[in-house]
């Protein structure tokens, strides 16, 4: 290949034929990239869960009760799937998993209620397999719950001699609306896929750069030149390009999910995001030995970083030290400056009095890129020393 | 030559022993067969056993928009600081300043006290409390809401009270006129809502899984890369069976002790609950070890290029833990994705676990999983002919 005059395009243009030449890389590269964000959109089609079965113990069986029933059976979220006589008999279907909970109303809900002191009481069992089945059931009967404890306090209300007119607006004297602020519609897919696109991104270049090392090295073609160090990131960083733009930019597009973004912004965070990942995984690439070494080894990682970025389960509820740990991953920065673009409309470039600013994870991920080239240039002299030595 | 079965048998178990100890030879020269499983292992379960302070949402950052300014304003940013599952860190009278926040990450939701709130709420003005939160946070956002969602309605109860008082009615009397109706919650088996319950004791097993599948493909499929897989059959006396015993042997008993320990730290030291039966969990456990392990020689036996079956492995156990639907449910699958999850040794494994440590159900209810996770085992006997074809002819690609 002595076409090339200078070595860096050298080492550019064999990583790709490399790349492209070796079937285990490309389907890494690739097809998982690419087949992936489709499996997980399949995977969480449905946003919400709707339906969640739920079994009735109504020792009242009084109206009252009964209108409660009603009004709760109408919420998309649950569905009153079976009537029980007695405790017992729901907790069966509970445990065969028949239903996912249970609401039970005491013989004295009536009385309670017609008592103008009393204080009536509804029981309510959850599984807790999920915490979606919980969320479903306990909010839309909470939901329920206001609504009628409205009409039962007028009714109170005007019991006392009060009128009605004044009644109602007591009860009602502080409404509310709640909002849910940028992706109104979103469920658990909105919220999931954007931080699992960054995340593929993230792993399989780390599992492709191990691979393409352990190769390498068993095959005795190690090269720890400075200019394949650069060659090498820029092959990567050519077809990364190509794919982060698919999946950051267009996918959510595709997917329905939201994408507040800027597509500007996105292609801006894209660079330093790919550069930090990719002479990461150069850095861990050389302590691979062999060509599948590194997928058996750094596998549950994909779990650890997601983890640990505070996406799943919140930031604040992480030990300090996972995530001091976690700054120095790149996919931390990334799905949040991602997140905080495509789901909440920040921003980059066009910020002003009413857009945040995702800069502070734009100079973390530049941070992050070069100490982390400064790590791969002296891993690999050190490791072309030993190289050297070993020949 | 005609031997008795005694000496038969013994020739077996000789070269049974002979596999075993070439496959600790390889095993102890290499580094990474110990690291993939003890390392990953103790590793992740440090990590998810440390990650989840206390497992259940506290102290959630949000802020207050307090346009109003009053008394009143102050005492109810005050009482929502009080409040376990919130904390206020911002409290602003712009509101363009709290939605930025949110965009940065900072804050899971907005709680607007608007401007004469007081005043219009002793005069029966209705003034209107609006709150916001994010759903690209999820558990973040929840927990924000359900916050917000009762001060809201404590607003109006605190409000009722005051007026009730004034005209003179004792506090008993109020309390109930305010509150006729009350739910109570009971979250079943797990009554602290802790998340690390239902969320730690399914990933860590499947985080065990996944070494048992990969580690698996990779111990035979090596042998396949290396060339090295006549020397194992001759070792074994040419026996298929013998051969694979002896090279699983080692394996197996590292799994099944990462899969005790795994077990003893979460049910014993951690302290999560098992209302049913600890045998039965265990023997779960046990079979679902199995069941990857299987699978892993199913994965090779199919695909007998080690790099193609450890990159299928690698999906297929990575897509478990969403298939099994500990977090999100298989009742809200689409029906082909449904269909799919039953492949997947996590969700059966899942299953057994709701059943024996939740809720206590009886052993009919665990057992068509447990034949399931069977099943994957008799998958992996159906393709020991084409496995040992591969091994003899190498009539498949190195790389």
């Amino acid at each position: 290949m002595s076409e090339y005059k200078y070595p860096i395009v050298k080492s550019f243009v064999s990583e790709l034929r490399r790349i492209f030449r070796d079937p285990g890389v490309t389907v890494i590269f690739i097809v998982a990239t690419l087949a992936y964000p489709l499996i997980y959109k399949a995977l969480y089609w449905n946003e919400q869960i709707t339906d969640v079965p739920v079994a009735v113990v109504d020792l009242s069986n009084s109206p009252e009760s009964r209108a409660f029933l009603h009004k709760w059976n109408a919420a998309p979220d649950i569905r009153l799937t079976h009537t029980c006589s007695s405790m017992a008999e729901a907790e069966q279907l509970l445990r065969d998993q028949k239903v996912h909970g249970i609401i039970y109303f005491p013989r004295d809900f009536e009385k309670q209620l017609a008592d103008p002191l009393g204080q009536a009481h509804i029981s309510l069992y959850c599984d807790m397999s999920s915490f979606l089945y919980m969320k479903a059931i306990y909010l839309s009967c909470n939901q329920v719950m206001l609504e009628s404890m409205r009409n039962i306090q007028i009714d109170r209300y005007e019991q006392m001699g009060m009128d009605k007119e004044f009644a109602w607006a007591l009860v009602q004297d502080a409404p509310y609306s709640e909002t849910a602020l940028f992706t109104p519609t979103g469920g658990y897919g909105s919220f999931l896929i954007p931080a699992v696109l960054v995340l593929i991104l993230h792993q399989t270049l780390l599992f492709g750069i191990c691979m393409l090392g352990g190769t390498a090295r068993e095959e005795n073609d190690e090269n720890y030149s400075f200019s394949s160090l650069l060659g090498r990131a820029g092959a990567c960083f050519i077809i990364y390009f190509a794919l982060a733009a698919i999946l950051l930019g267009f996918l959510p597009r595709l997917f329905d999910i939201p994408h507040l973004g800027a597509i500007d912004d996105v292609l801006l965070l894209i660079v330093p995001y790919l550069l930090a990942v990719i002479f990461f995984s150069l850095c861990v690439s050389v302590f691979i030995r062999n060509r599948e070494s590194g997928l058996v080894l750094l596998i549950s990682t994909s779990l650890i970083f997601l983890f640990m970025a505070g996406i799943s389960w919140p930031k604040e509820m992480i030990p300090e030290a996972w995530r001091y740990l976690s700054y120095f991953i790149p996919y931390t920065w990334g799905a949040h400056a991602f997140i905080h673009i495509n789901s909440m409309g920040a921003s980059l470039i066009h910020t002003n009095g009413f857009t945040a600013s995702v800069a502070p994870e734009f100079i973390s991920l530049w941070i992050l890129a070069a100490g982390y080239f400064l790590l791969a240039c002296g891993l690999f002299y050190v490791r072309k020393k030993r190289v050297w030595a070993n020949k | 030559m005609v031997f008795s079965p005694l000496v038969l048998v013994k020739i077996i178990f000789l070269n049974i022993w002979r596999v075993l100890l070439r496959e600790l030879k390889m095993m102890f020269a290499r580094p990474l067969y110990l690291f993939a499983s003890v390392g990953v292992m103790l590793l992740s379960t440090f990590f998810f056993l440390t990650l989840m302070k206390g497992g259940s949402a506290e102290e959630m950052p949000v802020a207050v928009v307090d346009l109003d300014q009053t008394t009143i304003s102050r005492r109810l940013t005050h009482e929502m600081q009080a409040t376990p599952s919130v904390d206020i860190q911002l409290v602003t009278n712009s509101y363009p300043e709290a939605r930025k926040a949110m965009q940065e990450g900072r804050i899971y939701g907005i709680f607007v006290i608007p401007e004469g709130f007081y005043d219009a709420l002793v005069s029966f003005k209705r003034p209107q409390i609006d709150f916001y939160v994010t759903n690209a946070y999820t558990v973040g956002g929840n927990t924000a809401y359900k916050q917000m969602l009762t001060m809201a309605n404590l607003v109006s109860g605190a409000f009722q009270l005051e007026v009730l008082r004034k005209k003179g009615l004792p506090d008993d009397v109020i309390m109930h006129r305010i509150q006729p109706l009350a739910i109570e919650g009971h979250m079943v088996a797990n009554p602290w809502g802790n998340y690390s319950v239902y969320l730690v004791s399914t990933i860590l097993p499947g985080i065990l899984g996944l070494i048992c599948l990969m580690l698996t493909i990779f111990a035979i499929g090596f042998e396949l890369k290396a060339r090295t897989s006549h020397a194992w059959l001759r070792a074994a006396g040419g026996n298929y069976t013998v051969a694979m015993i002896g090279k699983l042997i080692p394996y197996t008993v590292i799994y099944l002790v990462l899969g005790v320990g795994c077990y003893v730290i979460l049910f014993r030291f951690a302290g999560f609950p098992v209302y049913g039966s600890h045998a039965r969990l265990l023997f779960g456990l046990v079979l679902f070890i199995f069941a990857m392990e299987a699978l892993g020689i199913t994965m090779i036996g199919l695909l007998p290029t080690l790099r193609d079956a450890l990159s299928i492995g690698a999906l297929y156990a990575m897509l478990g833990f969403s298939l099994s639907g500990f977090t999100y449910p298989q009742m809200a699958m689409l029906p082909p994705v449904k269909a799919l999850s039953y492949l997947e040794p996590l969700r059966h494994y899942y299953l057994i676990y709701v059943n024996e440590a939740l809720m206590a159900a009886p052993a009919i209810n665990s057992l068509p999983y447990a034949l399931a996770l069977t099943a994957f085992m008799l998958a992996a006997l159906c393709v020991a002919p084409r496995l040992h074809r591969a091994l003899v002819y190498w009539n498949y690609p190195l790389k």
